[in-house]
C-alpha cells in the first residue's frame, strides 16, 4: 500500500513537472505577437530604443563630382553661429565642418545631428589624448570604443571620422615620439572593426597625415592601414610665412607619396595660410587647384585666430579673394541630391 | 445512481427514520470516484432522451460550433506571428517558380532541387509557387493555415469517433494552440501539407474501418502523397497501419483487421515505390531523411526542448492513456455504445498514440540533430492528442466535477502555445529593410554572395531584379581561378573576393560569423576592394545583429 501510494505521489510529480516544463526560461523569448522577434530594431545610447531606418548610405558621399568647402571655427559644434557669419562671409555655406573630439568625451548627438541638419557634413578628428594607441589597440579601450560606435549607429547620419590625425608628426602625443607606426595602424583597424562589428556603416574614413615638407624623415606608407579601412586621404597642411608659398610645393611631395601605395582621393583635412601679403594669391590658387583636381574631394579652411590669425577675413583683400575664388560652381554640393 | 425503488410521497419520509441502504458499486462508472448520495435524496429515473448515446443532430452542431471556436482562435493565433519569409520558405517557393518553368514552359530545370530537398520538388513548391504568383508570400502562409486547421478538424473527427466529441473536442484545442501547429500554420514549408495529409490519413482510415475493405487501398494512395511531399512522414506510417488494424478490430475479427492493415500498407508501399521508380529521388531521400548527416547536439539537449514545447501535451495523453487503460467508459451516459473495448486493445491504443508523438524526437536524438526539430514534434503532437484529450475529460470528471482542471491546463497551453510559437517565428532576422536596400543596390545579371541568400533570391526575382544563378551562398563555390584551377571552400571564397568575381556581398553578423564569412569579411577589408555601404541592425527572439551589404568599389579610385 505504502509503495503504491509513493509511486502515485512520484507519478503525479513527474507529470506535474512535465506539464509545467514549457515555463522554463528559454533565454529572452518574447511573449506576444512576434515579439521583439520581427522587428529590427537597435538600441540608442542609455538603452533608449529609436525607429529603425536604411542606414544612411554614404557611398554617393565618397567621391562626388562637387567638391566639400569646409572649415572649422572655434567654439563649433556647440555653436553653430559661426558657421552662418562665414557663410554671409565668403558668400557660400560650408558643406563641411570639421571639429575634435577627446578621446574618452561622449560624442554628443544632439550637436552632431545638428551640424548635418544644419547643411554640413560633420568631419570628427578624433584625438586620442587620454590613451596610448597601445592601448586602444588591445582592446582596453573598448567599452568607449563600442559607445560611441552604439552612438553613431543610433544617430544615422553620415560623419567623416579621423582618428589621431598628424601622427608622422612629433607634436601630438600619439605621432612619432609617443608610438609607433604599427602601434597606430594595429589601433587604426582595431576601431574600425569594431565599428563595422557594431553594424556602424556610416562612417567615411579618413586618414590623415601631415604634408611631409616638416618631416621628410618619416615614411608614411608604414603608417597606412590600407585601402579597406580608409576612404579619404585627409592631409593637413597650412601655408606659413615662411616654406612653401603655392599648392605645389605645399601639398605635391606629399601626394605624389601618398600615390606610390594608395589611389584614395585626398581631401586637405585641415588648411589656411597666415597672413602674408601672397595670401590671396594663395587662396586663389588652393580653391582653384581643388575644384579642378579630380582626385581631390574638397579642402576644409582652418579659420581660427590660433597661434596667428589663420581666417579668411584676416584682411579686406584675403576676404574678396576667397568670395571670389568660392564663387566657383564646381563647390555647389547638394546633399540632397545626392542621396 | 439510479434507484430501482420509486420514491414514497414526502410526507411519509419525513415522519420516520430512515437508514438508507449503501448504493451499489458500479461495475465501470466511467470515472474515477462514486458520487455518494445524500441521505434523504433519491434521484427519478432518468428520461432516455437525455441520455442518448448516439449522437444525435443537436449534439453534432454544438461539436462543430465549438470546433468552429477552436479553429477560429487557432487562425488567430497564426496569423499573428509576423516576420520576413525564411530561408526555407524562400527556398521551397522559388523552387517552386523555376519546377513550373521547367514542367510547364520547358526552361531548363536548374539549381538540382531534386538532389537535396526533403520532400518532391514538383510537389509542394510548386503548389506554393501557383499561389505566391496569385497572392504572394502570405497567400501561401495563409495556405498553410489551412492545412492545419484542416489537421485539427481531422483530428477532433477522429477522436470523436475514437471516443467521444467531448474528447474530441479537447484533444482539437490542445493541438490548436500547441506551438507546432501555430508555427506551422504560418510557415511555407511542405510541412503543414504533411500534417494536414497525415492527419486525413488517420480521420479516413478510422473512418472505413468498419467499411469495406477496399476502401483502404485511396487511403493508402492519401498517405503515399504524405510521404511524398515530405519523405519524413514515412516515420508515422507503421503509426497509421496499427492504428486501422485496432480500429478495424472494434467491428471486425484479428484476421479481416490484419488484412486490412496489411492492405494499407501495400496500397501506400506500392504507391511510393512506384513514384520513386518514376522520379528517382533515392538520392535526395538518403541524404536529407534516411541518411542525414549526424549533428553534435546533446540528447539532453533535444529531450528538454522536446519537453518545453510537448511536455504539457505528452503529460496529459499519459494521463490519458493510463486512466483509460483502467477504465473504459469515458462519459456518464449509460450503455455507451454497447460493446465498451477491451483493456489489451485501449491499453495498445493509448500505448501507440501518446508513443508516436516521441517518436521524431527519437530519431532525432539517435542523429544527434535539432534541425527543424520544432516543427517534426507537431507531427507526433497530432497523434499523442487524442489521448491527451482524454486525459482532459478524465481529470474534469463526469458532469464537468473539476473543471478547473481543464482551465488550469488550458491556460498553461496556450500560454506556452502563444509564447514559445511568438519566440520561434522570431527566431531569424527580418530582411524587410535589408531587402528594398539590396532591391536599391543590386542590378541583374550582378554577381553576389551572400548569407542570408534565399530570402534576397526570392524578393529580388519577384522585382526581376536578380536570379539564383546570380547567387552564390556560403554552403558551397566551385570558383575558377584566372590559372584554370578550381577552388572550393574557403580558398576559393578568398580567391573570388580577391579577384573582385561578386558585384556584393550580404554577411549576417550576430556576435561573430562562421569561418567562411569571417575570411571573406577579413578578405575584403584587408584587399579594399570592397567596402561597407550598409549596416541594418536588426533583432530576434534569441538576441541581434545586423546585414552587412558589401559592394565592389571601381579599382582603386572609391
Amino acid at each position: 500500500m505504502k509503495a503504491t501510494a509513493l509511486a502515485r505521489t512520484l507519478a503525479a510529480l513527474l507529470t506535474g513537472i512535465l506539464c509545467l516544463a514549457g515555463c522554463v526560461s528559454s533565454g529572452p523569448a518574447p511573449i506576444g505577437a512576434g515579439g521583439n522577434g520581427a522587428q529590427p530594431a537597435a538600441t540608442g545610447p542609455g538603452g533608449a530604443s529609436y525607429v529603425p531606418a536604411q542606414p544612411y548610405d554614404v557611398t554617393p558621399l565618397l567621391h562626388p563630382k562637387a567638391k566639400y568647402f569646409g572649415a572649422t571655427f572655434d567654439g563649433v559644434p556647440k555653436d553653430l553661429s559661426p558657421v552662418a557669419r562665414y557663410a554671409s562671409q565668403v558668400g557660400r555655406t560650408p558643406t563641411m565642418l570639421e571639429y575634435y573630439l577627446g578621446w574618452g568625451d561622449e560624442l554628443q548627438t544632439d550637436q552632431t545631428e545638428a551640424v548635418w541638419e544644419n547643411g554640413q557634413l560633420p568631419y570628427i578628428a578624433w584625438e586620442p589624448h587620454k590613451a596610448t594607441l597601445a592601448q586602444i589597440a588591445d582592446g582596453s579601450q573598448d567599452a568607449y570604443i563600442v559607445s560611441t560606435a552604439r552612438t553613431l549607429r543610433a544617430l544615422n547620419v553620415p560623419v567623416a571620422m579621423s582618428l589621431a590625425h598628424e601622427m608622422n608628426g612629433a607634436w601630438y602625443p600619439w605621432g612619432t615620439k609617443g608610438a609607433t607606426a604599427a602601434q597606430f595602424v594595429k589601433a587604426w583597424r582595431h576601431v574600425h572593426d569594431v565599428f563595422q562589428d557594431e553594424g556602424v556603416s556610416t562612417v567615411i574614413w579618413v586618414w590623415s597625415p601631415n604634408i611631409i615638407n616638416p618631416v621628410p624623415q618619416v615614411a608614411l606608407k608604414p603608417y597606412y592601414p590600407g585601402d579597406g579601412y580608409v576612404d579619404w586621404i585627409g592631409v593637413v597642411g597650412y601655408y606659413a610665412r615662411t616654406g612653401a608659398q603655392d599648392f605645389q610645393t605645399l601639398f605635391g611631395p606629399t601626394f605624389r607619396q601618398i600615390r606610390t601605395f594608395t589611389q584614395r582621393p585626398f581631401l586637405l583635412a585641415e588648411t589656411g595660410a597666415q597672413p602674408n601679403p601672397r595670401k590671396s594669391a594663395q587662396i586663389t590658387e588652393l580653391l582653384k587647384t581643388v575644384a579642378t583636381r579630380s582626385d581631390v574631394v574638397g579642402f576644409i579652411w582652418f579659420d581660427l585666430n590660433k597661434e596667428t590669425d589663420w581666417r579668411v577675413d584676416s584682411s579686406p583683400e584675403t576676404l574678396a579673394a576667397f568670395r571670389t575664388a568660392a564663387r566657383n560652381h564646381r563647390y555647389d554640393l547638394d546633399f540632397a541630391a545626392l542621396k | 445512481m439510479t434507484y430501482t425503488e420509486h420514491p414514497r410521497p414526502v410526507h411519509d419520509e419525513t415522519l420516520q427514520l430512515r437508514v438508507l441502504p449503501p448504493p451499489p458499486a458500479e461495475a465501470d462508472p466511467g470515472f474515477s470516484f462514486v458520487e455518494q448520495p445524500l441521505p434523504g435524496w433519491t434521484l427519478p429515473p432518468v428520461a432516455e432522451m437525455g441520455w442518448a448515446a448516439d449522437t444525435g443532430r443537436r449534439r453534432r452542431m454544438v461539436g462543430r460550433v465549438l470546433l468552429a471556436v477552436i479553429l477560429l482562435v487557432q487562425a488567430a493565433l497564426s496569423l499573428r506571428l509576423a516576420n520576413s519569409a525564411f530561408e526555407d520558405e524562400a527556398l521551397y517557393v522559388y523552387a517552386g517558380h523555376v519546377e513550373i518553368g521547367h514542367l510547364f514552359y520547358g526552361a531548363p530545370d536548374y539549381g538540382g532541387f531534386d538532389s537535396y530537398f526533403s520532400g518532391a520538388p514538383v510537389l509542394y513548391p510548386v503548389l506554393a509557387a501557383a499561389v505566391d504568383s496569385v497572392l504572394g508570400l502570405a497567400g501561401v502562409r495563409a495556405l498553410s493555415l489551412l492545412f492545419m486547421l484542416t489537421a485539427t478538424a481531422c483530428l477532433y473527427g477522429l477522436t470523436r469517433r475514437l471516443f467521444n466529441e467531448r474528447a474530441g473536442l479537447c484533444a482539437g484545442a490542445l493541438f490548436a494552440v500547441s506551438m507546432p501547429t501555430l508555427f506551422l500554420g504560418h510557415f511555407a514549408t511542405y510541412d503543414a501539407l504533411a500534417v494536414c495529409l497525415l492527419a486525413l490519413t488517420a480521420w479516413l482510415l478510422v473512418v472505413v474501418a468498419p467499411r469495406h475493405w477496399l476502401l483502404a487501398v485511396p487511403v493508402g494512395l492519401v498517405a503515399a502523397l504524405a510521404v511524398a511531399v515530405k519523405y519524413a512522414s514515412a516515420l508515422f506510417l507503421p503509426t497509421l497501419v496499427l492504428l486501422f488494424v485496432l480500429a478495424a478490430y472494434r467491428h471486425h475479427h484479428v484476421r479481416r483487421s490484419l488484412l486490412r492493415g496489411a492492405l494499407f500498407s501495400v496500397a501506400t508501399i506500392g504507391a511510393l515505390l512506384g513514384g520513386l521508380a518514376a522520379s528517382g529521388y533515392l538520392t535526395a531521400i538518403q541524404s536529407t531523411t534516411t541518411a542525414r548527416a549526424h549533428g553534435d547536439t546533446p540528447a539532453w539537449q533535444i529531450l528538454q526542448d522536446t519537453t518545453r514545447w510537448a511536455g504539457l501535451l505528452i503529460a496529459v495523453a499519459l494521463v490519458g492513456t493510463v486512466t483509460y487503460a483502467r477504465t473504459a467508459r469515458l462519459s456518464e451516459i449509460p450503455g455507451w455504445r454497447r460493446a465498451v473495448p477491451g483493456r489489451r486493445w485501449r491499453t495498445c491504443l493509448g500505448v501507440l498514440l501518446t508513443g508516436t508523438a516521441l517518436l521524431a524526437p527519437a530519431y532525432q536524438i539517435h542523429l544527434q540533430t535539432e534541425t527543424s526539430l520544432q516543427k517534426h514534434i507537431g507531427f507526433g503532437l497530432f497523434f499523442a492528442a487524442p489521448m491527451a484529450g482524454v486525459g482532459i475529460t478524465r481529470l474534469m470528471g463526469a458532469h464537468f466535477k473539476f473543471p478547473q482542471w481543464a482551465i488550469a491546463i488550458g491556460v498553461v497551453a496556450l500560454t506556452l502555445g502563444l509564447s514559445q510559437s511568438a519566440a520561434y517565428f522570431g527566431s531569424w532576422p527580418d530582411t524587410r529593410y535589408l531587402i528594398p536596400q539590396l532591391s536599391y543596390t543590386v542590378r541583374p545579371g550582378q554577381h553576389w554572395l551572400g548569407d542570408p541568400k534565399e530570402g534576397p533570391v526570392y524578393y529580388l526575382s519577384r522585382e526581376r531584379r536578380s536570379s539564383y544563378q546570380d547567387w552564390t551562398s556560403f554552403f558551397f563555390i566551385d570558383y575558377k581561378a584566372p590559372d584554370g584551377r578550381h577552388l572550393s571552400g574557403v580558398p576559393g571564397y578568398r580567391a573570388a573576393v580577391r579577384a573582385g568575381y561578386f558585384d556584393g556581398v550580404v554577411l549576417n553578423y550576430s556576435g561573430g560569423l562562421p569561418a567562411a564569412q569571417e575570411a571573406v569579411r577579413q578578405e575584403m577589408r584587408t584587399s579594399g576592394r570592397y567596402r561597407l555601404t550598409s549596416s541594418l541592425p536588426y533583432r530576434t527572439s534569441t538576441g541581434g545583429g545586423h546585414f552587412e551589404i558589401w559592394v565592389r568599389q571601381s579599382a582603386g579610385r572609391s
